[in-house]
């Protein structure tokens, strides 16, 4: 009787859902069609110029609705801004518990879970969205594109995205961002958590999203591009989305058969236990992923660099041809470093040896193209704008990341300095300096067209800038330092030997934090400015 | 671009990451709280696993005896173990017997559900702990000394890694079993 009622009520809330569902996606559909055959206020609603490279598309709320490029840009820039406020504000929160030896308001499974949701979101939402929204953005514009001609499969794909988002969020996992094997499948608060596999769905969305993306990328590069742009005149920002839709195509599947094998064994433990499967395997898998998703979060931000800079040093990049060199070595390089995350697993001295040489030979393209970018640098007239100082500040961010990275691929030096603070202050130095810097120095860049025709409060974009990297350099130098003595990272407590390194970070992450309240309050508050510019940026009106 | 567009966008924002945040931070699994709660001087939190074979199976003696005082709020943390459906019942008495249950909570069958059960009991005794579904296997002795008004918080047991003392000053606070 009561199991009849509580189904009853099961179903009759499942069948509201699906109305409710249902009534929704009519209404778009009715709102879609309204703005389509609607006045042509702009040029962007028209049906035929969906994809135009003339068009300019601002911030609105319906580009969730229309297909195009350009809004499906904005879909994906929007979504990560919101997964990196949600990652940034679980930073902060680790960084403030961890004042204390003492964890002083998280619990350790807490902090675990605020970890694992901090690393997850910043690399598969705010990375890797960042980089599908400017791909979008930019590419049609930059590569004088006619038509779209998939834009169905885009929104699919950005729907896919926010889902996979949506359930890495739900499922409050602890099992870190590579969720390796034996702990991932513990469903216990204490082991990896309870709904830890529908991150592990989540991931497998999203890096559907993202393979099926970067072949939509390819295919715009090479087959929809103007003909008369030929492949020596390609912007070097397409290049570097060359690399990485082939960086992803490459890698992502791998790890997505990993983490169905994960699953798999949840139910029947098969794969990655007994004698012919161990827990060694699913890591090599990850990795072979895991370190390609690094340079794919580096590679477009390389792009902007190589796009941005002759615009503010008023002569083109030193040398076009070195660039997409550089660009395509690392795509080659990056694919073959995997194994230096596992130098302290058990992989073997012979394989320890080929790894560390291969990530030696990695500093080759990164040279080339961080010279190439000092060499633009060198006689121009630099114009001291916040995009760049971003760019300033990348550079100079990359090459402390990578000295620092270059160290770690020493064998020995490695067994030092594995899992210790060392490695976060590497990777936090680049993904912060580099990736983050790069993509709000396009969204400033951007802000013109995005907003229609306004401009940002310079004061505070600078004030954004300067707390943005002093606080990146005072949170990672003590991270640097306290590793290098042995401080692990990944626990949420610690020696008390070892507070003052803390507390400094936890001041450098806080000074972070505020710098991202400010472009907040400045993005609002700007919006609602007198316009004074015209809708044109200097990024997309480059190729026209 | 709507008027409201920039504002609905900041307010989403903030919305989602304060959320969750505060999503994160909340404690998963559900709870059993006495409704006419006896007065308590202090708290022992008791973390007991359930599994068919055997309460804390995990460990080499299951069923552990848990010896505690009366007017103490004990918080039992029960964790679910295999995808079994168990109960975690308390009943007066060294036998067990359905009718006279004091505490009565379903666990879900999803493992590592945490569900809460607060009691404070008044009346010293022998009491029984144990799961409707096995009976055979998980049942527990939980015996209670009377104590003063002043008495300070023991939890003394045959394994005593499992439990916590809230209060107690090692290193990681109240939440050392969740190591």
């Amino acid at each position: 009787m009561s199991f009849s009622f509580q189904l009853a009520i099961f179903g009759s809330t499942l069948a509201v859902l699906f109305v409710m569902g249902f009534l929704l996606y009519f209404f778009a559909q009715d709102y879609r069609k309204k703005l389509l055959t609607g006045t042509q206020v702009s040029q962007s609603k028209t049906e035929n110029n969906l994809m135009l490279s003339r068009m300019r598309r601002e911030i609105s709320l319906s580009a969730f609705i229309l297909d195009d490029s350009k809004s499906i840009g904005i879909r994906y820039l929007i979504t990560s801004l919101i997964f990196f406020f949600i990652g940034g504000l679980a930073g902060v929160g680790m960084r403030i518990s961890l004042w204390f030896p003492n964890p002083t308001f998280l619990t350790p499974v807490q902090y675990n879970i605020l970890l694992t949701e901090h690393g997850t979101l910043m690399l598969y939402g705010w990375a890797s969205g960042s980089i599908l929204g400017l791909g979008y953005y930019l590419l049609p514009s930059m590569l004088k594109i006619r038509r779209d001609s998939l834009g169905v499969i885009n929104s699919m794909m950005f729907w896919f995205f926010l889902l996979g988002g949506l359930l890495i969020i739900f499922s409050k996992s602890s099992a870190t961002w590579y969720f390796y094997y034996p702990l991932t499948d513990q469903l216990t608060e204490t082991g990896g958590g309870m709904f830890s596999f529908a991150t592990l769905i989540g991931i497998l969305f999203i890096l559907t999203s993202l393979t099926i993306s970067s072949v939509i990328f390819l295919k715009m590069i090479f087959l929809d591009r103007d003909e008369n742009m030929g492949l020596s005149r390609l912007p070097l920002f397409a290049w570097s989305i060359v690399s990485t839709a082939i960086l992803i195509i490459s890698s992502a599947p791998i790890s997505m058969i990993a983490d169905g094998m994960v699953i798999y064994d949840l139910i029947n433990p098969v794969f990655f236990t007994g004698s012919n499967g161990t827990a060694l395997g699913y890591a090599i898998m990850f990795w072979f992923w895991g370190h390609p998703i690094v340079y794919v979060a580096v590679l477009p931000a390389f792009g902007l660099i190589y796009e941005l800079l002759p615009k503010y040093v008023g002569k083109p990049v030193y040398s076009y041809s070195s660039g997409v060199i550089g660009l395509l070595l690392l795509l080659v390089f990056s694919a073959t470093v995997w194994g230096h995350h596992l130098f302290n697993s058990g992989l073997g001295t012979v394989w320890d040896i080929l790894f560390s040489t291969t990530s030696f030979i990695v500093v080759i393209p990164s040279a080339i193209t961080v010279f190439n970018w000092i060499a633009t640098l060198w006689s121009g007239r630099i114009r001291l704008t916040v995009p760049m100082m971003f760019i300033i500040n990348a550079i100079v961010d990359f090459i402390i990341g990578g000295v620092t990275g270059v160290m770690q691929s020493d064998v020995g030096i490695n067994e030092l300095i594995h899992g210790t603070y060392w490695v976060t202050a590497h990777f936090h130095f680049i993904l912060l300096g580099m990736t983050t810097g790069m993509a709000f120095a396009a969204i400033y860049v951007l802000y013109p067209t995005l907003s229609g025709g306004k401009m940002y409060n310079i004061n505070m974009a600078r004030a954004h800038f300067i707390l943005t990297a002093a606080g990146t350099y005072v949170m990672t130098i003590p991270w640097a330092l306290g590793g290098f003595l042995g401080m692990p990272r990944r626990v949420a407590g610690y020696f008390g030997i070892f507070q003052s390194y803390q507390d400094a970070a936890a001041i450098g992450g806080i000074i972070l934090g505020l710098g991202q309240l400010i472009f907040l309050i400045n993005f609002t508050y700007s919006m609602y400015s007198p316009t004074i510019h015209s809708n044109e940026n200097i990024l997309e009106e480059a190729s026209l | 671009m709507n008027k409201f567009t920039p504002l609905f966008v900041i307010s989403i924002i903030i919305i989602f990451s304060a959320g969750s945040f505060l999503y994160f931070m909340y404690p998963i699994g559900g709870s059993a709280q006495q409704s006419n709660l006896a007065t308590y001087n202090s708290t022992i939190e008791i973390t007991l696993y359930a599994n068919a074979a055997g309460w804390n199976y995990n460990t080499s003696n299951p069923n552990p005896t848990i010896y505690a005082k009366t007017h103490v709020l004990l918080e039992f943390r029960v964790i679910e173990q295999d995808t079994l459906p168990h109960t975690f019942t308390i009943n007066p008495g060294p036998n067990e017997s359905q009718a006279s249950a004091i505490i009565n909570v379903n666990i879900p069958p999803v493992p590592g559900t945490v569900v809460w059960a607060n009691w404070s009991f008044s009346t010293p005794g022998i009491y029984t702990y144990w799961c409707i579904v096995h009976p055979e296997t998980m049942v527990g002795k939980l015996i209670l000394n009377s104590s003063g008004n002043n008495s300070t918080a023991t939890a003394i047991s045959s394994n005593q890694s499992l439990f916590s003392l809230k209060g107690s000053s090692n290193i990681y606070g109240a939440r050392e079993d969740l190591y």
